[in-house]
């Protein structure tokens, strides 16, 4: 009967159960986030135009904020949300929520709600939330050709027509731009089906920014907040602590965790190829 | 003891939060093992996503464009609820047909309306890509070497990856040197969107564990 | 003519007819068109197809009057509400489907059907409550704090965690796949790895931070400084600079050569969905 050889260290290595793995990241992450270490964070261009574009936004401009994530993704798009709501808000611009996800609708409604009252803001006539739709694509251009027709009624059943927030407001083309929070495809409708005078913001989940350079280049977008990472950024901008500084050290240094891990895997992959030929 | 006591639920809120803890744990025991614990709260998951969703399709939509629209004698409206049931005969074999009716004017809509986002989504792309000036010229005084080397670059790489993605004939000869460095350029667009991912799911579990720290044990979380 | 007065008795009673008429016109109709042979059935759905794509089409391509409009431009409006009644029917297939699934599963007392009935009761609860959340929000009923508590508890504290800790399991998926399935094997898997590891460290702080400590790269460069000056070039070395260059001038050229490929993949896909000319469809 053949003995069987003990593994080497580098076999033991790849062998491991992947449950002392997630284990390892779980405790990682838990020391990451408790890491007494603040480090400032480097404006992108792509956070500093969409700042700059609210900023140039006079109070009593209006803003349509489509809000389609849902709890799968509240770690990127909350952040995100509260940023660009607060500044809204800081700036007396009137804004108009919607969804296309329905967990979206309240969860969107509930964030805002609660950032209205510190800023003072009013219901129905600082801001409105337009409810959930279904098809975001016949929306958009029914809002383009007749907004109060279209949206027909807010969260609370009020009649478009009887929403002092949209005093003035005949279609979307009385708009100034249109801020896009979410983890699916979406903005590629709100730039091919908005009026062309509407500008558009973005701000998807991590996994959607790469996809969306092309955008930005063509200024089809033009600005973009890149998950929790961008909404530190914009967090700085503003001067204010949110979710998004509160998890960089998490973000940052399971980077540095994950870059260390494909480099160990790969290295002990070698040497136990190296160890076999010896 | 009186953290304790703040931090057991005795109260609405707290055991609102014990919930929501438990709820994450019984999840993150699939790593341990497949358990009855997790199977229950997939499916209580399954089964309140499910629910929720009819609140918002009934009331924003239902009720906002086709009730109220009753409500207000407009009886036109009346003929979409019944004919856009169709749709769910797409589970009977003899009738099933009836349902493509209905997806038929789902995709055609999508379709008609494509012609719309081709002309707004990638003609201007098109055209952002052909105005990259690709020489200095004293008809543009603010343009510098660095831009005209960036543009170039960013020609050559859309050309090689459009090569890459060009199967319509064999690649052969140059066109194969120039669709393999294209394959490389790809390479580099999916190393940049793996980064990004892998930054995404790192970000929802950091989002996860920062509520058990913050809102169950009550650390403090100051941030970078 | 297209408006009933329903203040009044009668226009109640007119409606409530014409409701159940509609009704039984739809459903009186399915055994006219089960009559149809199958090529008569295909030609209805290329037709009803066309004509809703064509529609669309039309009101692109029509040239526009003075405001921005065109003859076919009122049209959006009610096609616009009609889709919407219908997607909202269209997603609530999907629930129905899993509600018919479990269902049987009980009924017929198939595998590990107890989870099929927590399934089951967690959906009537939450639609319940979900329905009366929203017709409260509308004030058509009335809002209590049983609805208040119940909601809450059920969306906030049950559904969302849930839903977020489903998602976040991901990432350990990831960090595992990180260790024993990313190999460095190919000239193509390196370029990958590579700028990934880049971009990752470039886009947060602590790149900004390893590049000015570790490298001792410059935090700034003078604002009238030369592009080819030494601050410049030493500047344009930082990670957040590399890792913004390669996602601006190397990503962006690659995202728009996928995005020209499915453009015109999609345009191909349009007008043979629109045509019928794809099998399965109808």
């Amino acid at each position: 009967m053949q003995e069987m050889r003990p593994l080497t260290v580098w076999e033991r290595m790849l062998a491991i159960d992947r449950r002392w793995l997630y284990l390892t990241l779980f405790v990682s992450i838990i020391v990451f986030l408790l890491l007494p270490v603040r480090l400032p964070a480097v404006i992108s261009p792509p956070v500093r135009k969409f700042y700059d574009a609210i900023e140039r936004l006079q109070p009593g401009d209006i803003v349509m904020v489509s809000s389609n994530w849902s709890a799968s993704t509240i770690a990127e798009n909350q952040p995100q949300l509260e940023a660009v709501l607060r500044h809204l808000m800081r700036k007396k611009v009137r804004f108009t929520l919607m969804s296309v996800e329905a967990q979206s609708r309240d969860i969107s409604l509930r964030l805002a709600n609660r950032l209205a009252k510190e800023f003072g803001y009013e219901y129905g006539k600082d801001w409105v939330h337009f409810g959930f739709y279904t098809d975001l694509i016949v929306a958009i251009k029914g809002m383009t050709n007749d907004l109060p027709a279209t949206v027909k009624q807010d969260v609370k059943g009020t009649p478009a027509s009887q929403l002092e927030v949209l005093k003035g407001v005949k279609s979307l083309k009385d708009y100034k731009m249109v801020i896009d929070v979410t983890p699916s495809s979406t903005v590629p409708y709100w730039i091919s089906y908005r009026p062309k005078n509407l500008i558009v913001l973005y701000c998807p989940t991590s996994v959607m920014a790469a996809e969306a350079y092309t955008f930005l280049d063509s200024g089809q977008i033009e600005g973009m907040i890149t998950g929790a990472k961008g909404a530190q950024e914009y967090e700085q901008l503003l001067g204010i602590v949110g979710l998004g500084t509160r998890f960089i050290n998490g973000i940052q240094f399971s980077h540095v965790l994950i870059i260390l891990t494909i480099l160990l895997g790969n290295l002990a992959l070698f040497m136990q190829r190296l160890s076999r030929e010896a | 003891m009186e953290w304790l006591q703040q931090f057991l639920p005795f109260s609405w809120d707290r055991l609102s939060v014990w919930m929501g803890v438990i709820c994450t744990l019984a999840i993150y025991s699939i790593l341990y093992r497949e358990n009855p614990f997790y199977r229950f709260f997939e499916h209580l998951y399954i089964g309140l996503a499910a629910g929720y969703s009819l609140g918002p399709l009934l009331v924003d939509i239902i009720h906002k464009y086709w009730i109220d629209p009753l409500l207000h004698g407009e009886w036109p409206w009346v003929f979409v609820v019944p004919f856009g049931l169709y749709l769910y005969f797409i589970y009977s074999e003899r009738y099933g047909w009836l349902s493509r009716i209905i997806i038929g004017i789902l995709i055609g809509a999508s379709a008609g309306l494509f012609f719309q986002e081709f002309a707004s989504r990638y003609l201007p792309q098109l055209n952002s890509t052909l105005s990259k000036p690709l020489w200095l010229t004293s008809a543009n005084p603010n343009l510098v070497i660095s831009n005209v080397i960036n543009n170039w670059i960013f020609i050559v790489f859309l050309l090689a990856v459009l090569t890459y993605f060009t199967f319509s004939f064999e690649h052969r000869g140059p066109v194969k040197r120039v669709a393999t460095a294209g394959r490389w350029f790809l390479m580099i667009g999916l190393g940049a969107m793996f980064g990004n991912t892998v930054m995404a799911r790192m970000a929802l579990l950091i989002g996860r564990i920062y509520y058990l720290l913050s809102d169950w044990l009550g650390i403090s979380i100051g941030g970078g | 003519m297209w408006q009933i007065d329903t203040t009044t008795l009668s226009g109640k009673v007119s409606m409530a007819l014409i409701v159940l008429g509609a009704f039984v016109l739809a459903f009186g109709l399915i055994p006219v068109l089960q009559t149809l042979p199958p090529r008569g059935r295909r030609a209805l759905i290329a037709v009803v197809t066309f004509l809703v794509g064509a529609f669309f089409a039309a009101e692109f391509f029509m040239p526009l009057t003075q405001d921005d409009k065109n003859y076919l431009t009122p049209g959006i409006q009610p096609a616009q509400n009609a889709l919407q009644i219908i997607g909202s029917l269209a997603l609530g297939l999907g629930t129905y489907g899993l509600v018919r699934l479990h269902l049987r599963n009980v009924v017929q007392k198939r595998g590990q059907w107890g989870y099929s009935v927590v399934l089951l009761i967690a959906f009537v609860t939450m639609a319940t409550f979900s329905i009366w959340n929203t017709l409260a929000e509308k004030r058509i009923l009335a809002r209590t704090p049983l609805l208040d508590r119940g909601f809450s508890l059920l969306f906030d504290y049950t559904l969302i965690q849930l839903d977020a800790a489903m998602f976040s399991i991901i990432a350990f998926y990831i960090y595992s796949a990180a260790y024993r399935a990313f190999r460095i094997r190919s000239i193509e898997a390196s370029i990958l790895m590579f700028t990934a590891m880049v971009v990752m460290i470039g886009i947060v702080p602590l790149g900004a931070y390893m590049s000015e400590q570790l490298f001792g790269l410059p935090r700034e460069v003078p604002p009238n400084a030369h592009p080819f000056s030494l601050e410049a070039i030493l500047y344009s070395l930082r990670l957040p600079e590399i890792a913004d260059w390669i996602l601006k001038q190397l990503n962006a050229p690659v995202q728009r050569a996928i995005e020209f490929g499915v453009g015109i993949g999609g345009l191909a896909m349009a007008i043979r969905l629109w045509l019928s000319l794809e099998r399965g469809i109808t």
